[in-house]
């Protein structure tokens, strides 16, 4: 995906893309020098699910925070819609597609209804998130009875439990890697033609190519890698999928548009003509059907679901936007910069368990690189 | 005070100063005297806000090129407070006090006189009332801001420049949205404070007032300082020549058209306490104009039609002979009505996104295939609105930010004529950009009317609205207290309408 044709885009989110690069290469740097294993094909491939759990919600985040809105309630959302699924598989034998369904449905009501009353009874999203915090985890727990609900009945797999244990064949991965560097190039050279024929200003040749070479590159890598272990996981693709979607929502369809437009002057927004209500809506509801999918994504990865699961990720979600240039205030952010963000989050993650550092450290840690982050932009910002 | 009048108080020596790929000020010099009130006028664009900034320290030391002078010593301002140190402070148009807190914490924000580890309210209290009293401004320090009036807002900043030791006060258009009697009452204390050996910089576009109170006028124009003139020997057509490098002889350009069907049509409308029985009717190819003084509720009439605001108690809107409901300004624009708003920043546009973006926000439904938007379809668009409006800009992908009032208004313009109204509300479309971008607005009404569109003009200025409507509506107090055909208008008129001495009603 490339950042130069995305809105919002601007010659400073050039020391932007640099700098996130080389905070990342400096993370996995450092881990690979302490322990070789974190390069393995095994560990990397951990990685990938870890990553592609976090990026999937900080995508979704993304829609409620370019509008200028923020939810603390996903990683509650994410026990309660992954345990209800859970407890409808394994106490009450559904299919593990109608559970995943009914739980999608309880998502988008939920989030619909925050979504109303932050809409249409002017209550602040942090206000009305943070009651959802509490609510949605105290069902969890209810749900659950406090206990370890599995995802599936011992020893079977279904829908729900291959979610983070199928992997794709490897000639499938190749497939998609020659697939999507295609189209990635295809689209890239396209966009630069189009923008030299409208007269705007071009990025340089050398740079452009070479970040899709080096994106090619990294896409190969990737599968590759994979391949070694068992191949590329599932939830990786999911993640591509979603991406992918939330991509092609923000940047090419007017309602993305009216979500950047709504986060720079919602006044403004609505004045132009904009739906503002119905926008905002929309964007909480989709952020529901993304919380349903983590929470499947989330559980299924530890098992079973049990009172920890979801907690904290709300945080790792904002912090991933943040870190990847999204601005709290609204108006700006975009999903490529926030799968960079989740990568420097799962990495440091992934990283720090590798190193069996211990649970206080990792929580300090985890702060101080978000501090960091949003400390580097606003410097950033300033200069443009 | 040791400056004489060989020795300006401040004094700027060609100064240059670069954007990315464009020269905002090329070698402007410019120097004040004391006791001066100096004018600085300019299209939109010329350079004038590029050279406060320059002067303020907004633009620190070393990003431009040229020297600046206080007292005959060079400095270089490294920020704002440098500049402040020196004496030089800037009143700019959106003004920067915190309306929560009364005037005289406002006028000691930051610079709290102490008693120990607390403030000493009372000593802040005694000298903010002191310091008013002294320069004859008459405003309770104890009153919150949010309470006062856009004018005496400016009479707070302006205090709150006074204790900080200024010497040197930059006015940035301060009575762009005053009322006249607010205007005088500035007028005057600016004069006093001129007597009192005061240096000034005043930057307006009402030439009038300029002329009514400046000592000396520069005029920039494309970066340039193109003259400096003795305010006593020259004349509002000699200054506009300056300007815009050429005579404007036709000021208001209005071509009427024959007056075609009932667009929109008005009949008793009430909403909420600010409008009353309010009927009028619009045709296509007309210029309806709508005056009043502030609060009158002219605004408030085209937002209600628009649907931004209000809830009605009575009264029936038909557009085009059929019932109109408008519940939000989406779907006013859906049937075809747009507004431009009077406060462009605030409704107007998405100020950090690119022109391109603002342009097309409003149309995008109909730019939009299979759910995606056609971007080349787009393009296409925004560059033919942004041909047509000739706004002055290296691409549509400029930031809206970086433009000048005149450009963002042609911005609002091009966004709300791609919608492809049939009524247009414009609210003060003219209010604080130059006389060139003016009658480049004027022309935009003569095409739309032309096409047979009909629009609806609110104007505070009198001889803007009696020069481009061809009938015009005043209201007074949430009531239309007269109308008016073009050939009838006059200024004494419409003013004793909008002050409610006259039911006079033009029949037709």
């Amino acid at each position: 995906m490339t950042i130069s044709e995305s809105t919002g885009a601007r010659s400073g989110l050039l020391v932007r893309d640099f700098s996130l690069v080389i905070a990342l290469v400096v993370i996995c740097g450092f881990f690979a020098l302490m322990n070789p294993t974190f390069l393995s094909a095994r560990n990397l491939s951990i990685l990938m699910i870890d990553l592609s759990i976090t990026a999937v919600l900080a995508v979704g985040m993304l829609l409620v925070i370019v509008p200028g809105h923020i939810d603390l309630s996903v990683g509650s959302g994410v026990g309660l819609i992954g345990g209800l699924a859970a407890v409808l598989v394994f106490e009450h034998n559904l299919p593990s597609p109608v559970a995943m369904g009914i739980g999608l449905v309880l998502a988008l009501v939920l989030w619909g209804g925050m979504g109303a009353l932050i809409v249409f009874k002017r209550i602040p999203a942090f206000i009305i998130t943070l009651g959802g915090l509490l609510i949605f985890k105290g069902a969890h727990w209810l749900v659950i009875h406090n206990a370890t609900v599995p995802v599936v009945p011992g020893g079977q797999t279904n829908l729900y439990s291959r979610l983070t244990t199928w992997y794709l064949p490897s000639a499938l991965g190749l497939l998609l890697a020659v697939t999507v560097t295609a189209v990635i190039t295809w689209n890239s050279v396209r966009a630069r033609q189009r923008r030299r024929a409208y007269g705007f200003e071009l990025a340089n040749t050398e740079l452009f190519f070479l970040k899709l070479f080096l994106t090619g590159q990294i896409i190969f890598l990737f599968v590759i890698i994979a391949n070694q272990y068992r191949g590329v996981p599932l939830s990786a693709a999911i993640l591509g999928v979603v991406a992918v979607v939330v991509h092609l929502v923000t940047q090419h369809t007017p309602f993305g548009r009216y979500l950047y437009a709504i986060g720079g002057n919602a006044e403004a927004a609505f004045v132009s003509g904009i739906p503002v209500n119905k926008v905002l809506l929309g964007a909480f509801a989709s952020l529901g059907a993304i919380v349903a999918l983590t929470g499947y994504l989330q559980t299924a990865y530890a098992g079973a679901s049990t009172t920890t699961v979801g907690s904290l990720m709300e945080l790792d979600a904002i912090a991933a936007c943040v870190i990847g240039g999204t601005s709290l205030k609204g108006g700006r952010g975009t999903v490529a910069g926030v799968l960079f963000g989740a990568l420097i989050m799962a990495a440091l993650l992934n990283g720090m368990t590798l190193l069996a550092v211990s649970p206080e450290i990792k929580f300090i840690t985890r702060g101080i690189v978000l501090t960091l982050a949003v400390w580097m932009d606003v410097r950033l910002s300033e200069k443009w | 005070m040791i400056a004489t009048p060989h020795n300006p108080l401040l004094r700027a020596d060609r100064l240059v100063k670069r954007f990315l790929g464009v020269v905002a000020l090329k070698g402007v010099s410019f120097d004040l005297r004391p006791g001066e009130i100096h004018a600085l006028c300019g299209e939109n664009g010329a350079g004038k806000s590029t050279l406060i900034k320059t002067l303020s320290g907004l633009y620190p030391a070393g990003t431009y090129e040229g020297e600046i002078f206080v007292d005959g010593k060079p400095v270089a301002f490294h920020s704002i407070a440098d500049a402040e140190a020196a004496g030089i402070a800037v009143i700019y148009q959106e003004l920067a006090l915190v309306e929560e807190m009364t005037v005289a914490e406002n006028i000691f924000l930051g610079e709290e006189p102490r008693c120990g580890l607390l403030i000493d309210w009372d000593k802040v209290y005694r000298v903010a009332r002191a310091q008013l009293k002294h320069f004859k401004i008459q405003i309770d320090p104890a009153q919150p801001v949010k309470s006062l009036g856009v004018g005496q807002k400016q009479l707070v900043e302006i205090a709150k420049a006074l204790c900080k030791k200024s010497r040197i006060l930059i006015l940035d258009e301060p009575t762009a949205a005053l009322t006249e009697t607010e205007v005088k009452s500035l007028l005057n204390i600016l004069r006093d404070l001129r007597q009192r050996g005061f240096a000034c910089i005043y930057i307006s576009h009402k030439l009038d007032e300029v002329l009514a109170i400046a000592d000396r006028i520069t005029v920039l124009r494309d970066g340039e300082s193109i003259a400096t003139l003795e305010t006593g020997k020259t004349n509002q057509n000699e200054v506009i020549r300056h300007m815009v490098g050429r005579e404007i002889k036709d000021f208001f350009p209005r071509r009427p058209t024959r007056r075609g069907t009932c667009r929109l049509s008005v009949r008793g409308l009430s909403v909420e306490e600010s409008l009353q029985e309010i009927s009028f009717d619009v045709y296509a190819g007309e210029v309806l104009g709508i005056g009043g003084l502030m609060g009158a509720g002219r605004t408030e009439l085209l937002m209600h039609l628009f649907g931004a605001w209000g809830d009605r108690f009575a009264g029936a809107v038909e557009l085009n002979g059929q019932a109109f409901v408008a519940a939000t300004p989406h779907d006013a624009i859906r049937q075809g009505l747009v507004l431009v708003s009077e406060d462009r920043k605030r409704h107007g546009l998405i100020l950090e996104q690119s022109i391109g973006f603002n342009l097309s926000l409003s149309s995008l439904a109909k730019l939009t295939a299979l759910g995606c938007i056609d971007k080349h379809r787009e393009f296409e668009r925004n560059k033919c609105f942004f041909n047509f409006l000739r706004v002055k800009a290296p691409t549509l992908e400029t930031l809206v930010s970086q433009l000048s009032g005149g450009n963002q208004q042609k911005v609002v313009l091009g966004k709300a004529l791609m919608t492809g109204p049939q009524v247009v509300f414009l609210d003060e479309p003219t209010r604080g950009i130059d006389v060139g971008a003016k009658v480049e607005v004027y022309e935009l009404v003569n095409c739309l009317t032309k096409a047979g569109q009909a629009v609806v003009l609110v104007s505070s200025e009198l001889p803007e609205l009696i020069g481009m409507s061809d009938r015009i509506v005043m209201l007074c107090a949430g009531r239309v207290s007269g109308e008016f055909r073009r050939e009838e208008a006059t200024q004494e008129k419409l003013l004793a309408a909008a002050m409610g001495m006259v039911a006079e009603r033009a029949e037709r």
